[in-house]
């Protein structure tokens, strides 16, 4: 007999996913929205602020600064791609930089992959560290109950934080002059132009703010489970749902779908297996590109 | 039907030789037989590729789930019957195919551009890559199970070689047939329909080409080509996982041998797959955990600079400086031998 206790602690857990999926999302979204690449790297940037974010507890620092860490290592490595992989991309135009964009960042996923799981020792004794199991941020929280559930406080840090990010980024967008600059980009790059603002250094700074979402992402979700170098590009995958779903250039669209999304598979999950649950959600993806492929063209 | 080009079918003839003849020299070393048996499968799922992407601009992005069908529904098939390997290959092959048949006449119907239909078959991979490991029951899980079909001991016995060579020249033959049957493909009618698509698709169904039935009979042979060498590709490695069947470990790999080799080429798949096998060899040697990062840059440097491929670059070459040719509208006559 399932009692409801369960359901709701089922559905805090849902929404813990649903928040993660949702910034994943809203990390694809922005870029393809603005500069129609689809960042197949999504991931890959959740994966390496967790790791780096390990790697900081474990040389001493506390959670919360190891994570601030691991985010901004995510979000100067991403600066490093807009500015060199990323330039190379945005000479071409339609289908082609679509195209483009898909083969460049998916051998980013690969190169990177390999790349955290060897580590690099340099000659002159700097060392970049090997990544070859999984990670967490060790942080010791109880279960809470609310109310008669009993739900694990890691999912109310994934909804927090992942709330307060995605808060701040909607207001980003809305009320500052930068976001709204962007907007204009989103809308309309030549009368953009024409009032004086520059498309490539927007890319830029949208790039930037994804992967910085996606490094947000993956810290808070390493608060409960843990993550692998392998985990990135099924990260990626998960990104690529929720845009499909949400419809690729509608943030809200993403949150919503994230959301969705994250309640039918962790329902799916209890009630039929993670096997399945995963099989229905890439399903649904492929249920909505079928219902509705102009969300994506 | 329309005589076939004699130079191209001599090229194809000249390379299935020279495959012929590579084990000779290291006869009995079945490492290197493994090599090229490897080579062998791989260049034919860089023909398949070439087929339904390089003609008809269709990226599938699910050939390991393709693959997987075949390899899978080959053996699960032949336990649950109890006929051999043999008779379930085409039957697993076919309904790789008819995937590939579906995928294609939806996209095409709703005329999916190339980046929605590689989104599609993306998915439809990961789909089929959580039942190869979520359906124990039938595939073993991330377990898997030894892959001892395709018996050759028939043949190889009497002869007194191992079987791993026999198997090596029946995966030769296939990839000569393959080969020819693209030649056949793109010099026949349906090389023209390609070619018309692929330019501007509305004005090839204006003139009355059927950009459905195209595009759909492109799909097919090529996801039937995936499952069907699948099969092969597992019963080289003796041992199936649903591991060998990943996007990153199948189509990033196909990927990079057709771009390396050279897109709408014949030979491309090929020599693509020859570079890419021999530089994936060297890497073990030497530094066997570069191989991932190596080849995730190759992709990326591969779409931004090189995306003609080795074998146009050939060509030019040969047209350039090699007095004996004069061009590709006139191929030399001695290259016929096939």
């Amino acid at each position: 007999m399932v009692t409801i206790s369960t359901m709701a602690a089922v559905a805090i857990d849902g929404l813990a996913f649903g928040v993660f999926l949702a910034l994943l999302g809203v990390g694809i979204t922005l870029v393809f929205g603005l500069g129609e690449v689809l960042n197949l790297s999504i991931g890959v940037f959740s994966v390496i602020a967790v790791l780096i974010a390990s790697w900081a507890v474990n040389s001493g620092q506390g959670v919360i600064v190891a994570a601030v860490i691991g985010v901004l290592v995510a979000a100067g490595i991403g600066l490093l791609v807009d500015r060199t992989l990323l330039s190379l991309v945005y000479r071409s135009t339609g289908e082609e930089r679509i195209l483009l964009g898909i083969f460049v960042t998916l051998g980013l996923t690969v190169f990177l992959d390999g790349f955290f799981i060897n580590g690099l020792s340099l000659t002159s004794g700097i060392a970049i560290p090997s990544f070859p199991g999984s990670y967490g941020l060790p942080v010791d929280l109880p279960t809470v109950t609310i109310g008669a559930a009993v739900v694990r406080s890691s999912s109310l840090v994934v909804i927090g934080v992942g709330a307060v990010a995605l808060a701040i980024l909607f207001s980003f967008l809305r009320l500052t002059y930068l976001g709204k600059a962007t907007r204009t980009v989103f809308q309309d790059e030549q009368g953009a132009q024409l009032v004086g603002v520059n498309p490539r250094r927007i890319r830029t700074l949208i790039f930037v703010l994804s992967v910085t979402v996606a490094g947000i992402a993956g810290v808070v979700w390493a608060v409960g489970q843990t993550v692998s170098v392998a985990d990135g590009f099924q990260y990626t995958t998960f990104a690529l749902i929720v845009s499909i779903v949400g419809g690729v250039r509608s943030l809200g669209g993403a949150i919503v779908a994230g959301v969705l999304l994250g309640f039918v598979n962790q329902f799916a999950n209890f009630f039929v297996g993670s096997y399945v649950a995963t099989v229905i959600l890439f399903g649904a993806a492929i249920v909505f590109l079928l219902a509705k492929p102009e969300a994506i063209a | 039907m329309n005589a076939l080009p004699r130079g191209e079918l001599g090229r194809v003839g000249l390379v299935t030789a020279l495959l012929a003849i590579a084990p000779l020299p290291v006869l009995g070393s079945s490492y290197y037989e493994s090599i090229l048996a490897h080579l062998v499968v791989v260049a034919m799922f860089g023909v398949a590729l070439n087929i339904v992407f390089g003609q008809t601009d269709q990226l599938f992005l699910f050939m390991g789930g393709l693959a997987g069908v075949g390899g899978y529904g080959t053996a699960i098939m032949a336990d649950e019957f109890g006929v051999t390997a043999w008779l379930t290959l085409p039957i697993a092959a076919f309904i790789a195919g008819l995937i590939g048949v579906a995928v294609s006449w939806v996209s095409a119907k709703r005329k999916f551009t190339v980046v929605l239909i590689s989104i599609l078959t993306l998915n439809l991979q990961i789909v089929l890559s959580e039942v190869f490991v979520g359906a124990r029951g039938l595939t073993g899980g991330s377990t898997g199970f030894p892959y001892r079909y395709f018996s050759l001991d028939t043949i190889a016995g009497p002869i007194g070689v191992g079987e791993k060579l026999v198997l090596y020249y029946v995966l030769l033959v296939l990839l000569f047939a393959l080969l020819v049957l693209y030649v056949w493909l793109v010099n026949s009618r349906f090389g023209v329909a390609f070619a018309a698509i692929r330019e501007d698709e509305v004005a090839a169904s204006s003139i009355g080409v059927d950009v459905v039935r195209y595009k759909v009979i492109a799909g097919f042979i090529a996801a039937f080509v995936f499952g069907f060498v699948g099969a092969f590709y597992a019963r080289e490695a003796a041992y199936i996982l649903p591991g060998s069947f990943a996007f990153l470990t199948v189509d990033v790999l196909v990927l990079i041998v057709l771009i390396v080799g050279g897109l709408r080429t014949t030979l491309g798949p090929v020599v693509g797959a020859g570079i890419v096998v021999a530089l994936e060899e060297v890497l073990v040697q030497s530094f066997t955990d570069w191989r991932e990062p190596i080849f995730g840059l190759m992709l990326i440097f591969l779409f931004l600079y090189f995306r003609s491929g080795v074998v146009p670059v050939l060509d030019d070459l040969v047209e350039r400086y090699a007095p004996w040719n004069d061009g590709d509208a006139d191929p030399p006559p001695e290259g016929t031998a096939d």
